[in-house]
């Protein structure tokens, strides 16, 4: 023993040495740690927006650097000499920081004093540093399905709960296929998938679903709340506006499962991409569901900024889940962003061509029949006879009208104004002027113009009314379809540089100086129709006059501006976009994934830095969307801002998991990544929960059950029209009005009435109803829709007492009780009992319980002692379907109706 | 006979109609779900420079509406205001300027164009003297003119703001900004912020209630009624003066309330079942708001009914029964306070006074507007005040911008009719009750009301102001969303003190 005594003394001190030398050192983590003691603390006077004493805790450059008193707050390794821990434990109220404030707790002043120590490093929030591989934890039982479920078991076991048993095969139906298609399943579907008791039934299933045409219609709902799309303008006269083939372009491209970075590229930038095709326009609508405003003696270009501020606010709100609306006014008060990023930002989106016009430009314009095959051929003939360039952009002129100059830029007027603010009108001797216009190698003007008069003259002067005549132009009146605009082209002498132009117009016909006499809607100054002297010129010169004024179909879209139309962009102060700071050029923040330097410093640029697999936020927003339409919430339930003020994510390995599978295992496809989250037993679990269970975990975080979420307002009206038989399985095309309360619609200067839809477009999906922002369809608002006036980054659910009215006496809704019930009477012909059984199954598919079927038969009971006594009664509730109202059918109505309230019919259970 | 003596002639009157009055105010507030007990204490109030709770840890899905005491006690419980869309014309009704009428017919001089922007003056216009006669009323001896003789009886209830001023000049992101602090659409409106800060006091009727008149809903549409980013629950909810008063509250035809009574209870017998199975509270919940629909469905048309009200009543607010026009909707709005209704917004429409048309003239359609909204808004004062409601209830009237000194030339044309065109710089608004110190004239603008000298009031003022009467300090009173806290004021607003008793 005494021998040994040496031994294991040497052995402990061996011990105790390399203890002390690999013993963890507390090291203070920067985003988990200080983070949040400085976003609570210290921020809110010492940020983005306010940085008292020169001192800013935003950056670290900032952090470290001297204050108003000359010397720095914080020195990395030296708790001692920094002021900031100093003035932490001030006695003087005066000094001590928090000012006016409570002191920080002893163990948040020892965190910093610590971090201080140890270097004072900084560290990014996790959103902003790029995905990264995660390790699925390596816990794994009989429960576990897919890599999803060790992340929720391992957090599970954690807090020392257990998950749930899957949830019956009905139930399961019925969960997966609202949540992949908006709708029950269909018959076939349902009774192959309930006997089928095979392994592979429940996936078979789901492949079904995600092939049903109905799957595109469903995420389509989702997306338009992100796109903010509407079929009206918004604002005060909130007109109508054609824009339904964003819509559809929506359901393709959802149900052929584009790649999520293509379908974000066509969206952003497709107007730039190689070639674009119809489609590519289309696709580019997404922007141009930012709204206009109509009303009388509104400034154009303020609202033309508001829909590019919006273009800005929306891409980082819906697409990267950032608040990135804060950096507008000054720099972002808790996350890495600087106030000019923000307009470094909006720059990519600042050269597009609209500009709050009334008709919209610049508009797709898609050509019908015998014009759209003429298009094909003067495309040709002028690939031959003149060259390919000119021939794409003749071809692109026709579908855009783009490049144009709309006449709203004209000012100076005298005898004349901007009519409605749209427009340039001049009355007898009236004169503009129209700004700043590029006539190097022009030799033809094009003009769009309407007139009442015939005989007037249109003289153009270069840089003032009593300079050098450029042209002087005949107008006579106007007559025709689409308002009586005219096209007109006039040869112009060549003249080289920019120029104000001034425009003239004298007409001795016009009696009175009141009137205005021409209207002019845009100016093209371009070269003449190239390949004069070949064969075939004038008819192809005419086909392009005669294609120019054809009757189209027209999408409003994105379209860039050239050379000579380019807009600077200025930083706005305070958010002010009439106090312009330093101009800046396009730049994506610091602080993420630097563009490509090959990449054009424009909008397509910025959708190829977006799909970018090191941009952190793309796919990470995206996962976490659609967890939260499976689950009800996100994997971080804040979805418009994942910085460091949003909710702190519940699994966040989970969430960069699924992203970093997105993007390389799956290649971007969204119906992979669905898969896998339905495939999972987490989703799988039955959603009952209990009383402890409710105690620990009330909005099920953790998911010890499976999600049990009231429907949306979509799906609740395409279930109760499937249920009742009445669902119209039409798709795409223009928006349709479905039975709607009188007095709803009261916009003022607007005569648009909702007229409504007849036959079964009475009956469509309600993706397809048409959304007018400032009265949108009643329903779609109490069950939680928004506006879409902005960008809807997530619906808050509520639970309100006018919900309950809408689905009980809605003539929607009342209607398709009717239908349920005679629906239930084809299942059985006879017997009530069965009839509200098979009615039941019909809904559930699951068997009802004794004690549901006798409620409803006690309600049927009593409805029918009534209406046996009341046919007047009996009639009204049936409607004029029978012709033979029998109280019986009177009183399934009545239980219908019941039926198709009931709290397990309004949730996915 | 002034109003106000015809009214107190019937004071004796309304003592017998109280007895018979099943519902009084006393009553109602038996039936609401007000008291301690019933208060969620969690406290939805947190400073900026916190870190805010989640919204699912405060917002109670299962019961929004639940009444909540405000920051501190605030001197009213309940708002009625009254927007008059389209904006009336300050210069033909609350602000005095005897020197415009000199200038009537001149030119404007051009110190007063320059760098402006008017959304339809163009070029030189001409001055506008009043086009209408003023006198001062009241023992405070407020100046109003002959537009409005029934106001004129009450001015000593009213304080008159008449430095207003907006930085917007068209009506809908004007109204937005009044309504909802920002003259884009996104952000909630006051109504909502008040019911969501404060609950509903009456479980059978919404918190928050908006009456349209004038033919057209305002320019702004129903977002000045939007709940933004808040939870839908609190938007407010519409209510019409003809047809269904609430969207749906109308059984289908052939149903009787027997039967839909058991459609209740067999909806909910087999929701408990539901709930005993998978003990979602949410489903208590919607067990609850089938219960309250179905007494909404009693409730609602009841207030909504003006029928019941005695002849005097209908005589001092010019109401007439089954019409949808503004007098009923005043006269609902106090029926609605009454009641516990937290907030009443009235919308009238049909202000745009420029000139193009006779409907649009100040020296004609004006008048005509005024003779209709006149007698309503003053009836509402005194009956407020004999009910011994004018203390807790706030009145605002006002709107979105004013109107110009200047004579409007749309396109630089001579117009039709005398109009004047938007003005944002100055303009008059009026609060009364709810603490608002009556008799009072605060802010003033220079000799021809275009521009402000002193007192001058922004619409963020004025919210901070209503929010401080409610008992909500507006800087502290803030939601989260999108990672940051909001308020109604944004970064601004200062309480008006000065008209504060």
């Amino acid at each position: 023993m005494k021998r040994l005594l040496p031994f294991i003394v040497s052995i402990v001190l061996v011990a105790l040495v390399v203890a002390f030398i690999y013993w963890p050192v507390e090291k203070i983590d920067y985003n988990t740690q200080v983070k949040p003691i400085f976003n609570k603390k210290c921020i809110s006077c010492h940020g983005g927006v306010k940085q008292k004493a020169g001192f800013s805790l935003l950056f670290q450059e900032e952090a470290l650097a001297k204050t108003e008193s000359g010397k720095p707050a914080i020195i990395p390794g030296n708790p001692d000499e920094s002021e900031l821990i100093r003035r932490l434990l001030a006695d003087d109220p005066e000094e001590r920081m928090p000012y006016k404030h409570d002191a920080l707790s002893k163990e948040e002043i020892e965190i910093l004093t610590k971090w201080i120590k140890q270097g004072a490093e900084w560290g990014e929030h996790w959103a902003y540093l790029p995905v990264k591989e995660e390790e699925v934890p390596s816990i794994k039982n009989d429960w576990t399905k897919n890599e999803i479920d060790p992340f929720i078991l391992a957090k599970l076991s954690d807090q020392k709960l257990t998950p749930s048993a899957e949830a019956d095969k009905p139930t399961l139906l019925r969960r997966v296929s609202l949540d992949l298609t908006g709708l029950p399943p269909d018959e076939k579907m349902a009774t192959k998938f309930l006997n089928d008791n095979s392994e592979k039934a429940y996936e078979n299933l789901i492949d079904d679903l995600m092939a049903s045409p109905r799957y595109g219609e469903r995420w389509t709902a989702l997306w338009m709340d992100v796109a903010r799309y509407a079929d009206t303008r918004g604002y005060e006269a909130d007109r109508s506006r054609t824009i339904w083939k964003y819509r559809d372009w929506l359901i393709h491209a959802f149900n052929e499962d584009k790649p999520y970075d293509e379908f974000l590229m066509e969206q952003m930038a497709g107007d730039l991409m190689p070639n674009p095709d119809d489609d590519k326009y289309i696709a580019t609508a997404f922007h141009r569901n930012t709204m206009t405003n109509d009303e009388g003696g509104t400034q154009n270009e303020e609202f033309r900024t508001a829909a590019v501020l919006d273009r800005v606010n929306t891409t980082w709100s819906a697409l990267m889940g950032t608040s990135f609306n804060c950096v507008q006014c000054h720099s972002h008060p808790y996350d890495p962003f600087k106030h000019d990023e923000y307009y470094k930002f909006m720059a990519f989106f600042n050269n597009t061509r609209d500009e709050d016009t009334q008709s919209e430009f610049p508009l797709l314009r898609q050509y019908k029949g015998a014009d759209s095959v003429k298009l094909l051929h003067l495309k040709d003939w002028l690939s031959t006879n003149v060259n390919h360039e000119k021939s794409d952009e003749y071809y692109k002129f026709l579908k855009t009208w783009q490049p144009t100059i709309n006449s709203l830029q004209c000012d100076d007027f005298k005898n004349g104004a901007l009519i409605s603010s749209w427009y340039a009108g001049l009355r007898k001797d009236g004169s503009c002027r129209l700004p700043n216009v590029s006539l190097d190698k022009t030799n033809q003007l094009m003009f769009s113009y309407t007139s009442n008069f015939n005989g007037g003259t249109w003289s153009i002067y270069i840089d003032s009314l009593t300079g050098p005549l450029l042209k002087t132009v005949s107008l006579s009146k106007t007559e025709g379809h689409r308002e009586n605009w005219r096209i007109v082209t006039t040869g112009i002498p060549t003249v080289s540089g920019r120029h104000n132009l001034y425009f003239k117009y004298s007409n001795p016909a016009v009696k009175t100086f009141d009137e205005t006499a021409v209207l002019f809607e845009w100016f093209q100054f371009g070269e003449k129709f190239p390949g004069e002297g070949k064969a075939g010129f004038d008819v192809a010169r005419k086909n392009f006059m005669e294609l120019m004024h054809a009757e189209v179909q027209t999408t409003p879209i994105l379209f860039e501006n050239n050379k000579e139309l380019f807009r600077s962009t200025n930083v706005f102060e305070r958010g002010n976009w009439l106090v312009k700071g330093n101009e800046v050029t396009p730049e994506v923040p610091e602080i993420m994934n630097a563009m490509d330097p090959k990449a054009p410093k424009n909008r397509l640029g910025l959708a190829l830095w977006m799909v970018d697999k090191k941009n952190p936020l793309v796919a990470r927003t995206m996962a976490n969307r659609l967890w939260e339409q499976l689950f009800g919430q996100g994997l971080i339930e804040t979805l418009e801002d994942l910085g460091t003020q949003g909710i702190p994510p519940t699994h966040q390995e989970l969430l960069d998991h699924l992203s970093w599978k997105f993007m390389n295992d799956f290649d971007w496809s969204i119906k992979k990544l669905l898969k896998e989250m339905v495939m999972s037993a987490t989703y799988r679990q039955n959603s009952k929960t209990n009383e402890e269970l409710q105690k620990i975990d009330p909005l099920n975080k953790f998911y010890a059950r499976g999600p049990r979420i009231r429907l949306s307002a979509e799906q609740l009206r395409d279930q109760a029209l499937a249920v009742s038989n009445s669902l119209s399985g039409k798709m795409y095309g223009k928006s349709v009005m479905p039975f709607q309360p009188e007095g709803i619609w009261r916009s003022p200067y607007n005569g648009d009435k909702w007229v409504m839809s007849q036959g079964e477009d009475q009956n469509r999906r309600a993706l397809y109803t048409y959304w007018k922002r400032t009265a949108p369809y009643p329903t779609m608002i109490t069950f939680d829709g928004g506006a879409r006036e902005v960008c809807v980054t997530r619906r808050i659910r509520t639970n309100t007492p006018l919900q309950a009215l809408t689905s009980l006496n809605d003539s929607t809704y009342f209607v398709m009780a009717r239908n349920f019930a005679f629906k239930m009477q084809e299942l059985d012909t006879k017997d009530v009992n069965n009839q509200i059984r098979k009615g039941y199954e019909h809904m559930m598919f699951k068997p009802i319980t004794e004690t549901k079927l006798n409620a409803l038969l006690e309600l049927y009971t009593k409805s029918l002692g009534t209406f046996t006594k009341n046919e007047k009664a009996t009639i009204d509730i049936i409607g004029e379907k029978d012709t033979q109202p029998k109280p019986e059918t009177a009183a399934l109505v009545v239980v219908a109706s019941a039926m198709l309230n009931l709290d397990e019919w309004v949730n996915k259970n | 006979m002034t109003q106000k003596e015809l009214h107190n002639q019937r004071l004796l009157k309304e003592a017998e109609y109280k007895t018979l009055e099943h519902q009084t105010r006393r009553h109602f507030l038996k039936e609401s779900a007000m008291g301690l007990g019933a208060l969620a204490l969690g406290s939805l109030f947190y400073s900026c420079d916190s870190k805010s709770p989640s919204l699912a840890s405060f917002f109670d899905a299962t019961n929004p509406l639940a009444p909540r005491p405000p920051m501190f006690p605030g001197k009213a419980k309940s708002v009625i205001y009254i927007h008059m869309a389209g904006a009336p014309s300050q210069l033909e009704l609350f602000s005095y300027k005897p020197e415009l009428a000199k200038l009537d017919g001149l030119d404007c001089p051009p110190s007063l164009l320059e760098g402006k922007k008017f959304a339809f003056i163009r070029g030189v216009p001409k001055m506008l003297g009043p086009q209408a006669k003023f006198s001062q009323h009241g023992k405070s001896g407020l100046w109003l003119s002959e537009n409005l003789p029934h106001l004129s009886t009450v001015v000593d209830d009213m304080a008159i703001l008449n430095a207003v001023t907006t930085d917007q000049f068209n009506h809908a992101p004007a109204q937005l900004l009044m309504h909802t602090g920002t003259p884009r659409l996104g952000r909630p409106s006051m109504g909502s912020w008040v019911t969501y800060g404060l609950g509903s006091e009456n479980k059978n009727l919404p918190g928050f209630v908006v009456l349209t008149s004038g033919g057209n809903n305002p320019d702004a549409g129903k977002s000045v009624w939007g709940s933004g980013f808040l939870p839908s629950v609190y938007q407010g909810v519409q209510c019409r003066s003809e047809g269904d008063p609430v969207l749906f509250i109308k059984d289908p035809p052939g149903m009787d309330r027997d039967i839909r009574k058991a459609s209740i209870d067999a909806i909910n017998k087999i929701n408990k079942e539901e709930y005993e199975e998978y003990k979602d509270p949410e489903t208590l919940s919607r067990i609850a708001q089938y219960e309250m629909a179905y007494k909404m469905q009693i409730s609602v048309p009841e207030v909504m009914n003006i029928n019941d009200e005695p002849a005097y009543i209908h005589e001092m607010y010019g109401t007439k029964p089954g019409e949808a026009n503004f007098a009923n909707n005043v006269l609902l709005a106090r029926k609605l306070v009454e009641k516990g209704v937290r907030f009443v917004q009235l919308f009238d429409w049909g202000w745009d006074t420029h000139g193009d048309s006779a409907g649009n003239a100040v020296d004609i359609g004006l008048i005509n507007k005024c003779r209709k909204v006149d007698r309503p808004i003053t009836a509402l004062i005194l009956d407020l005040k004999q009910r011994g409601l004018l203390d807790e209830t706030l009145v605002i009237w006002g709107s979105e911008f004013g109107r110009t000194p200047m004579l409007e030339n749309r396109e630089g044309k001579k117009m039709p009719f005398k109009g004047r065109d938007h003005h944002a710089e100055a303009y008059s608004m009026w609060m009364a009750g709810g603490g608002i110190k009556g008799g009072t004239s605060y802010g003033e603008t220079d000799e021809i009301g275009y521009s402000t000298v002193s007192g001058k009031v922004d619409a963020f003022d004025i919210q901070a102001t209503i929010l401080n009467q409610l008992g909500f300090d507006h800087e502290k009173f803030t939601f989260e969303s999108q990672g940051r806290p909001f308020r109604l004021t944004d970064v601004s607003g200062k309480i008006i003190h000065q008209i504060i008793s």
